[in-house]
């Protein structure tokens, strides 16, 4: 027996470094979270304030949540993001990594262009996008207009437009992060492989039917399970565009729904009442997804 | 074996440590013996030779963004750094209900400012029935001089009958129009006797142009015209009545003001973005000669005065058009801000001083005069602006016009009913909701 499993087997030493994450957990998420769910029940009507007592009845919160429109927009456009986020951003940045894997040269380049987008803050982003879909003198008007494509500037944040105007940032601020996931699951597949495939005649789709997309089925349930708990907290950028529901209202998400009845409107306990029910759909949905793409040890 | 259990232990420590580092709150330093100098009206030439150490100060006011006294203010706060030695941490942003949730927030955490420059009519009543800030009679009490400049009778006064607030120059609502616009419809520019019909024809006018007869934008800033469309349906006298539900008198009044904006709308008046525009396109809108009308402050006098300089010419102060028994010489206008010392940072020695002296500096009569342009204020010797461009003797020529003036009726409700009652303007402009359940929505949360 050596040292190494002597310190193993004493549990003493594991459960000191375990101590201080713990406490963190406890004072950081556990503690707000059981706090939220007795704000949800409470009347509290600005942030920090005390709760004037439970509300009448204490489940009052829970009855709106059922009856609110905004928050069944909200809810319905969030779904609608989430399986946006599953076909385009990982959709797209599994197309980008097969193309970027089969160059030779400026494979390193395309690596840094699509990750760019991930290092600049959301709010940066949305900014830079509105001034893209400004109506006047915005820079896709101008251009379609140029163009001769339109003869009347578009509204793209109008009942018509806003969700294609939303999602799209969103969608092209994230593929670069499931693009890079990708081509390191791509690297990690033999070349081996391909060349006894390519003897056998198999090259082209054929090559990525059957060779790399099986190999890359564990790395693709990732990413699938990371993009749907990541859309359920997409927030930032379309409230930095659209700030609260535009379009009339048809434009909420629960992020930026529960944001606003909290910090602009001090409905603190509503507030609560929608931040739990986005995290029970975090946590049904980000089960359901490991379920249903759950990675296979066998590959 | 020993060593690597001490090296666990160590590390796990640490760990712990760091973990805990964040949490702890360092105190005021209170050793710092309170200054000895003597209270007294402070002038910044007076506090040039400071006793104590220089300190920071946080300060939140409304002059941030594209607020047209940005320049005064920053100029303001770099000569009180420079008579003083001390440091404003300026966190100021542009006045809207966002802005002042977040201010109300900052109490209610107790991250407050050390100095806030705010509203004093119910928007400031939570910070102040917290006791988050000073009282001008308690200030007072040590500095017998402060708000000496300012007359008593026009301190706004809290509900329980104390004033906190020093106040800064006044403001009035009144409608902007872009002249070079109207001369090209061959639309003369309003006045006094503006009246509503006459307004709708010379928007069909204007509309036929190709021009927007309207700049505002209903999703954000819809409070300017409601607060017309109010007095175009009621009295002066009764402006700032709240309904007790959307069935009584002044209920209909508000239902029947909105109703006004939807026929606006639902003419083509506004911009076509107007629901999905900001405030800012909306003014550029004018701004650049796109739009006739615009309904804003005072303040926004100095923005077109910083960005469109060169043709001031272009713009002019006029009168929003009456209908009913109201006269276009009626506007919207009074004193609403003023400089709060928060109990933070009064109870704190070293910014006790600091923050007294600051809001002294920003209310004498010079500073004060470099904000003042055609506004009232409370200072006893008056404010002396000097050297009026165009657009501003525009203003100051409108003024001399006005008949009466009355304070916002948005100011007489809570922010979440406020909230409520504009973000649903664009709900009944579009009719998916009726004026009479925009009104009853709100007043369910005031």
């Amino acid at each position: 027996m050596n040292a190494s499993s002597t310190l193993y087997k004493r549990k003493g030493p594991l459960v000191i470094f375990l101590v201080p994450a713990f406490l963190f957990l406890i004072l950081f998420l556990y503690y707000p979270f059981v706090q939220n769910i007795i704000n949800s029940f409470s009347d509290i009507t600005g942030l920090g304030a005390p709760a004037s007592g439970l509300n009448t009845p204490w489940y009052a919160n829970y009855v709106t949540l059922f009856s609110d429109p905004k928050l069944r927009t909200a809810l319905g456009n969030t779904v609608l993001l989430t399986v946006c986020t599953v076909v385009f951003q990982v959709g797209i940045a599994l197309i980008l990594a097969l193309l970027v894997d089969s160059i030779r040269v400026g494979a390193q380049l395309f690596r840094t262009l699509y990750f760019f987008p991930i290092v600049i803050s959301a709010t940066a982003l949305g900014l830079m996008f509105n001034l893209i879909f400004l109506y006047n003198g915005g820079m896709l008007n101008q251009l379609l207009t140029n163009l001769g494509l339109i003869t009347e500037n578009i509204d793209w944040k109008d009942p018509s437009h806003f969700m294609a105007t939303m999602f799209a940032p969103v969608m092209w601020q994230y593929v670069g992060f499931y693009f890079v996931i990708m081509i390191t699951g791509l690297n990690n597949i033999s070349q081996d492989l391909y060349e006894a495939a390519a003897l056998d005649g198999c090259t082209g789709l054929h090559r990525v039917r059957y060779i790399t997309l099986p190999l890359l089925r564990n790395v693709l349930c990732t990413c699938l399970v990371l993009a749907i708990t990541g859309a359920l907290k997409v927030f930032d950028l379309p409230w930095v565009m659209f700030g609260a529901g535009m379009p009339q209202d048809q434009g909420w998400l629960t992020g930026t729904y529960m944001y606003d009845q909290t910090f602009n409107r001090g409905n603190v306990d509503y507030g609560s009442t929608i931040a739990i029910l986005i995290v029970v759909l975090g946590v049904v949905l980000s089960n359901v997804a490991n379920r249903v793409f759950r990675p296979r040890h066998d590959i | 074996m020993k060593k690597k259990r001490m090296l666990s232990l160590l590390l796990a420590g640490i760990l712990a440590l760091s973990l805990l580092a964040g949490c702890g709150d360092k105190a005021p330093d209170n050793t710092q013996a309170p200054s000895t100098q003597a209270p007294s009206a402070q002038t910044p030439e007076d506090t040039k030779a400071p006793a104590a150490a220089p300190v920071e100060l946080n300060v939140v006011t409304s002059y941030g963004g594209d607020d047209g006294n940005r320049k005064n203010y920053e100029n303001a706060v770099a000569s009180y750094e420079a008579a003083t030695g001390n440091t404003i941490l300026d966190a100021s942003s542009s006045s809207n209900e966002e802005w002042k949730a977040k201010v109300l927030t900052d109490f209610e955490t107790g991250t407050e400012p050390d100095v806030l420059f705010f509203f004093t009519n119910a928007d400031a009543e939570p910070f102040i029935k917290a006791g988050k800030v000073v009282d001008i009679a308690a200030i007072r009490a040590e500095y017998p001089d402060y708000a000496g400049n300012m007359k008593d009778s026009m301190l706004a006064v809290a509900s329980d009958g104390k004033s906190y607030a020093v106040p800064s120059s006044g403001f009035w609502e009144n409608m902007f129009v872009n002249t070079k616009v109207l001369a090209d419809c061959g639309v003369a520019v309003p006045g006094p006797d503006y009246t509503w019909d006459q307004f709708l024809t010379d928007c069909e006018t204007i509309k036929a142009k190709g021009y927007a007869p309207i700049a505002c934008s209903l999703f954000e800033v819809p409070h300017y015209w409601f607060e017309f469309a109010v007095m175009n349906n009621g009295t002066l006298e009764n402006q700032l009545d709240v309904p007790a539900e959307a069935t009584d008198a002044v209920g209909q009044k508000w239902a029947a003001a909105l109703g006004d904006i939807k026929d606006l709308y639902e003419r083509g008046y506004f911009p076509a973005n107007t629901l999905t525009a900001t405030d800012a396109e909306t003014v550029q809108l004018f701004g650049d000669g796109d739009a006739a009308f615009l309904i804003d402050g005072s303040w926004k006098v100095n923005h077109f005065v910083d960005n469109y300089g060169d043709a001031l010419e272009n713009f002019a102060i006029s009168y929003v058009p009456a209908k009913g028994q109201r006269t276009a010489g009626q506007a919207i206008g009074g004193i609403s801000m003023g400089y709060f010392i928060t109990k933070k940072a009064w109870d704190d020695p070293a910014k006790r001083e600091a923050a007294v002296a600051f809001v002294e500096h920003m209310t004498s009569d010079d500073v004060m005069s470099t904000f003042v342009t055609t506004e009232v204020t409370a200072l006893k010797n008056g404010a002396a602006p000097s050297g009026l461009n165009p657009l501003q003797q525009s203003a100051a020529d409108a003024n001399a016009n006005i008949t009466g003036v009355v304070g916002a009726v948005q100011d007489t409700i809570t922010s979440e009913a406020k909230m409520d009652l504009f973000g649903n303007v664009q709900n009944v402009v579009t009719g998916a909701m009726s004026a009479e359940d925009a009104v009853a929505s709100a007043i369910a949360l005031n």
